[in-house]
């Protein structure tokens, strides 16, 4: 355990003149040449928020989020803020380079460009199924349940990836110039406005407009949670045994995921009477649509385990918590794990399994799910071992491009018709094309990431741009 | 006497000190062949990626310490090794060079020399800096 300062000074951060904690030292430009650089934290929703030229960062209320479209400038300040808000969680685990395992960049990046091109056909059908309330009703569920995919990091993929770095790409690429596909970006940052919203229900859309809190979990299922909670001392057996399992539920999860963050979704900080610090953790171990999932069918590992996690932030010490817009938290000090004093583990067989069927575990009784975790994990990195890279590539694709939207799809009671009707579980044409193109010029590791993390990218829609235009020549 | 070799960023605090003979894993079959010799607690693994997958099996059997030649703490091998508890070093460099990864500009020749100075070395891990994690050449038996 540290020896670090044990002042705890964290609920300072949500002071409305306080800037946070810097957690990194690099700044970002993005589309503001010339002005001032921004941080990353609190500072920097700030100054992103007063660069914006219209109020939809701001509080926003359920009529603007029903409204039909987004203006031009509103379009623009959402492109400017989701480009700094990448940057915010994403430029320091962009260093990481090559997996040695998973071609990661490529499918990252081929994936993007595809819900780009592919999503805002499906997302429109879907909004037309459910009506707009409907899709504000979608992230309104996740207020009262956990092992819900309807979480942080997947709504937010939708502007963030499918818009914001689909987008990027393509222009990277020069398939697309920045007035085309105006009203498809419409399509889908509604969807995503319309989602979070429902979530939240404050007015913000995202995390980092709130200090980087995330509590949506209405207080009758943290009570449901708490029920379960068994207090341990750090040297005891109980956190071992706890902290054992969390951490290989969230490799698992990892790994299912092709070495992506969509196993993980993290809400809270909760803060609880006694002083202490409740994250609810969602840990997404077997995802039926997954043919590699087989593995963890034959283990009998469910498709999600949720971790309530304890922490006492006054031990700790706690400077600062952040639960970003991709569902993972972050704390400085760093090492929170020694500070974790509670837990309690539930289990949800099925992504419907209904709330009430949702089934504690004894901390006592952890070892056998542990157990089934390792097992699962040796076999699904055997069977990754031995796919070639192609492989690789198409099924993390095909994680992104499916599930980031299968969540809301599902709840939407669209995803069949998408798979039916819309040819879902198919490679566009240009994209199977772009395949070949990603790897010359060094356009998948150096151009992207380039583009991407430096803010660069995101081109403005101009002030000739259409409200109603998509793309109508290839020349 | 033991000297600094390389520095990175420190994945996390944390008063565990490890010390082992340096191994670089350079594909599923290396990490495969480390388990099945069962000498996996011996070792500080040396990897070039910070990410979580290559090293999944390792990290689930209780690796001693790791080392990556790219990433940050915010990658997802920083996160999972925090979980694990397992002190991890990222992105080191060598102390008497001035070599440094830069993200999109992958240079082989930075990794070989890394790979040849620490592989096969015995080395302890400092690992309670906030920041940064330092790598001490150990004497032996230390």
């Amino acid at each position: 355990m540290t020896t670090a300062s044990k002042t705890a000074t964290y609920k300072l951060r949500y002071e409305s003149d306080d800037d946070g904690l810097r957690f990194q030292d690099l700044t970002y430009e993005g589309n503001f040449v010339g002005l001032e650089p921004v941080p990353d934290g609190i500072l920097g929703d700030k100054m992103m928020r007063r660069r914006a030229k219209t109020g939809v960062l701001d509080r926003v209320s359920k009529d603007e989020v029903l409204r039909e479209q987004f203006t031009l400038d509103e379009l623009n300040d959402l492109n400017n803020y989701l480009a700094w808000n990448i940057w915010d969680v994403l430029v320091m685990r962009a260093t990481e380079g090559v997996s040695g395992m998973i071609p990661r960049q490529e499918y990252e990046i081929l994936a993007f460009m595809h819900e780009f091109y592919r999503w805002p056909e499906i997302l429109r059908m879907t909004t037309d199924e459910a009506g707009p309330q409907g899709v504000m009703d979608i992230g309104a569920t996740a207020r009262r349940e956990i092992g819900t995919k309807v979480n942080c990091v997947h709504d937010w993929c939708i502007g963030a990836a499918g818009f914001g770095m689909g987008r990027c790409g393509l222009l990277a690429l020069e398939a697309i110039q920045p007035d085309d596909y105006v009203e498809e970006s419409n399509d889908i940052l509604k969807f995503m406005q319309r989602v979070l919203w429902g979530k939240r229900q404050d007015g913000y859309i995202l995390n980092s407009q709130d200090r980087y809190r995330c509590r949506v979990h209405e207080q009758e299922i943290l009570d449901q949670l708490l029920g379960e909670l068994e207090d341990f001392e750090p040297d005891e057996p109980k956190h071992d045994a706890f902290t054992r399992f969390n951490a290989a539920a969230t490799l698992l999860a990892f790994l299912d995921h092709f070495d992506s963050r969509l196993g993980l979704g993290d809400t809270g900080p909760y803060l609880l009477p006694d002083g202490r610090m409740l994250i609810v953790r969602d840990l997404f171990t077997n995802e039926e649509e997954f043919h590699w999932s087989d593995v963890c069918d034959h283990e009998d590992v469910p498709h999600c385990y949720t971790a309530a996690v304890v922490i006492d932030a006054g031990a700790m010490g706690l400077a600062e918590i952040r639960v970003n817009d991709i569902s993972t938290s972050f704390t400085r000090p760093k090492n929170y794990v020694p500070y974790i004093t509670g837990g309690a583990v539930f289990v949800r067989e099925k992504w419907n399994t209904p709330m009430g069927e949702v089934r504690p575990v004894a901390l006592d009784e952890l070892g056998a799910e542990l157990e089934k975790l390792q097992q699962a994990t040796l076999k699904l990195y055997g069977k990754l071992a031995r796919m070639p890279r192609r492989e690789l590539i198409t099924n993390g694709h095909w994680v992104y491009f499916i599930d980031m939207i299968l969540p809301h799809l599902r709840l939407a009671g669209t995803y069949e018709k998408a798979c039916r009707d819309y040819d879902l579980w198919e490679i566009d044409q240009r994209v199977s094309n772009y395949y070949y193109e990603i790897t010359k010029r060094k356009f998948a590791h150096e151009v992207v990431p380039t583009k991407i993390f430096s803010g660069k990218g995101y081109l403005p829609f101009s002030e000739k741009a259409d409200l109603r235009r998509s793309k109508y020549r290839w020349l | 006497m033991s000297s600094i070799i390389a520095e990175g960023y420190n994945a996390f605090e944390t008063e565990k000190a490890p010390t082992g003979v340096v191994k670089y894993l350079e594909t599923p079959s290396d990490v495969l062949a480390l388990i099945r010799s069962g000498t996996l607690k011996d070792h500080i693994l040396l990897v070039r990626g910070g990410t979580t997958t290559f090293l999944a099996p390792v990290l689930s059997m209780g690796a001693t310490g790791i080392l990556t030649m790219s990433g940050a703490p915010e990658s997802h091998l920083g996160i999972l090794s925090r979980e694990f508890q397992t002190p991890c070093l990222m992105t080191i460099g060598l102390t008497d060079s001035d070599s440094r990864y830069e993200a999109g500009n992958p240079d082989d020749a930075h990794f070989d020399a890394i790979v040849q100075r620490l592989d096969g070395k015995r080395v302890r891990l400092d690992c309670e800096d906030d920041s940064v994690g330092r790598v001490y050449l150990a004497e032996h038996g230390a």
